[in-house]
């Protein structure tokens, strides 16, 4: 569904990722490991069209993509939930949600029927829907971006850190719903530092070092790997 | 009593034409972060082209008000996509030298087409008609209506739909709008027209109450500059208050203080405003 042939990002002079080689199939969960700084959110970026590319090709569906505009690839069906969340802070809850489904602007009965099943996905997000967003806590903004990004009916989402800055508990209930989002027929594409509860989802996994990918694998192959588990498990 | 009543009135007069020039520049800011100097110049050119239409062509005023909304609207839309769009990664002087450039170049422009001399825009409503004691001619009455309309299209326009909300949002987070599939340079176009539609309306309301000359747009822009500091940048409903309150401060101080005097009203007030809340009456929260 997705790939990415020996892709490179620039900026400025500094090469933030070196030659990356993903692929992603359809219906999977597919998770980027790596410390602070290694390059996923990069990746991220480049996937959805807000960085250049300054080597390689990204192929979606089989179609090349790479430097496309940002809008293109969301009516294609690529949605990214950024890292900082990028919300609209004095839009409502409700408002934020709508503009999610921006790409789907003139179907009016499909947007409320998205926003009920978002709604349902997040109860929160119903009982605060007149509130800004700028007013939530992080875990409910991070529902809020999640469930905005839902709205536009992605075939490719990717989640940048989902569960940054939650509760333990909230990061256990995130990952349920990321594993739900995914039954629902979405291929997923997960940054993550919490390396053990994202495995533990995941059909495959890469690990980022420096922009550059050290050690790639099925979840199971990386649980077992134990550079992975001294780096990112800690144990 | 009375001539309280009369000031009230011609402080909406003025108040009016204030917040529709404010709110052009407040979009602009809002959107693309861009003071955009060139804005009284697009008043400028609303003024004249409406006076030619009229003059020329022979159209009726609201005619030719229609072609001179399009044709500011158009020419915002050049600005934004052939000087604005190419500045977007350069550092944010570049903006403020290319509008000073901009201002520079239309004003030349209108002294070479049109001379440097003083125009009357004779408008169809010059009647005066008198009302519970109130004396004025139907033009005033005309530009308070007008924009007390064009003010709500607006709003509904930016509220009620998703093209309008697409402004809203790439003014709050001009990620957060790409990552929904917002296309942000038609998104900068449009604001850039609607911001020069709304600047050849202002001028073509309030021309024939005062005059047609190449430098109309100073005063203008200066006070549209000190409203939208007063209301907060980039906030809209502080462009529409910070409008009338400066139509109002400025007809009560011409009348109590000295009519020689009331330009200056609108810096003493900025001063004040800025003492006492510096972020300005709307100030949005941080982004
Ligand atoms: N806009 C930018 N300009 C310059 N350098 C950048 C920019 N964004 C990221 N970088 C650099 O690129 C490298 C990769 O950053 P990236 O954000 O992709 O890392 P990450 O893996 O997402 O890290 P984190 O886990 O902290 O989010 C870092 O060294 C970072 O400093
Ligand atoms: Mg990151």
């Amino acid at each position: 569904m997705l790939k990415l042939t020996d892709v490179s990002v620039n900026y400025g002079s500094f090469t933030a990722i070196k030659h990356v080689n993903i692929e992603v199939t359809e219906g999977e969960i597919v998770v980027l490991l790596g410390a602070n700084g290694a390059g996923k959110s990069t990746t991220f970026r480049a996937i959805s069209g807000i960085n250049k590319l300054d080597n390689g090709e990204i192929y979606f569906q089989n179609r090349a993509i790479g430097g496309r505009a940002p809008d293109k690839n969301v009516q294609a069906g690529i949605v990214q939930c950024a890292e900082g969340r990028k919300l609209f802070p004095q839009m409502t809850v409700q408002e934020n949600l709508r503009m999610g489904a921006y790409v789907h602007r003139r179907k009016k009965t499909e947007i409320k029927h998205s926003l009920e099943n978002v709604y349902e996905l997040f109860p929160i997000l119903k009982e605060k829907h007149h509130h800004d967003a700028g007013s939530l806590s992080g875990g409910q903004q991070q529902m809020l971006a999640i469930g905005r990004a839902l709205m536009s009916k992605p075939k490719l989402l990717m989640l940048d850190e989902p569960s940054v800055g939650l509760a333990p508990l909230i990061v256990e209930q995130m990952f349920q719903v990321i594993e739900e989002i995914n039954r629902e027929g979405i291929t997923l594409l997960l940054a993550e530092q919490n390396a053990n509860a994202a495995l533990s989802i995941a059909d495959k996994g890469y690990v980022f070092e420096n922009g550059e990918i050290v050690v790639q694998g099925t979840a199971n192959e990386l649980l077992a790997n134990d550079d992975v588990r001294k780096a990112y498990i800690g144990a | 009593m009375e001539i309280l009543l009369q000031q009230l009135f011609n402080s909406l007069t003025i108040g009016s034409v204030y917040s529709l020039v404010a709110l052009g520049l407040t979009l602009v800011y809002g959107i693309l972060h861009i003071p955009n100097f060139a804005h009284g110049a697009l008043y400028m050119m609303g003024g004249y082209i409406t006076l030619t239409m009229m003059t020329a062509f022979g159209f009726n005023y609201w005619v030719a008000m229609f072609v001179s909304i399009l044709v500011v609207g158009l020419i915002g839309v050049l600005l934004e996509r052939f000087v604005f769009r190419l500045l977007r990664e350069a550092p944010p002087l570049h903006d403020k030298i290319a509008a000073i450039g901009i201002l520079l170049f239309l004003e030349a422009f209108a002294q070479f087409v049109w001379g440097a001399d003083f125009q009357t825009m004779t408008s169809p409503y010059g009647q005066v008609v008198t009302i519970m004691g109130l004396t004025f001619t139907m033009q005033r009455l005309l530009i308070i209506v007008s924009a007390i309309v064009v003010m709500i299209l607006l709003y509904l326009f930016l509220k009620k739909t998703f093209t309008g909300a697409s402004i809203i949002a790439m003014s709050q987070s001009r990620e957060g709008a790409s990552l929904v599939g917002i296309n942000i340079n038609k998104v900068a176009m449009l604001t850039f027209m609607i911001s020069g539609g709304l600047a050849a309306i202002a001028a073509s309301l309030a021309s024939p109450i005062n005059l047609v000359f190449p430098g109309m747009g100073h005063l203008v822009i200066l006070k549209a500059f000190v409203i939208i500091i007063l209301g907060g940048m980039g906030s809209i409903p502080g462009a529409i208050v910070g409008g009338y309150i400066l139509g109002f401060s400025e007809s009560l101080g011409a009348t109590y203080i000295s009519n020689d005097y009331k330009d200056i009203i609108a810096f003493v007030l900025l001063v004040i405003i800025l003492t006492v809340k510096p972020t300005g009456l709307f100030a949005k929260g941080e982004r």
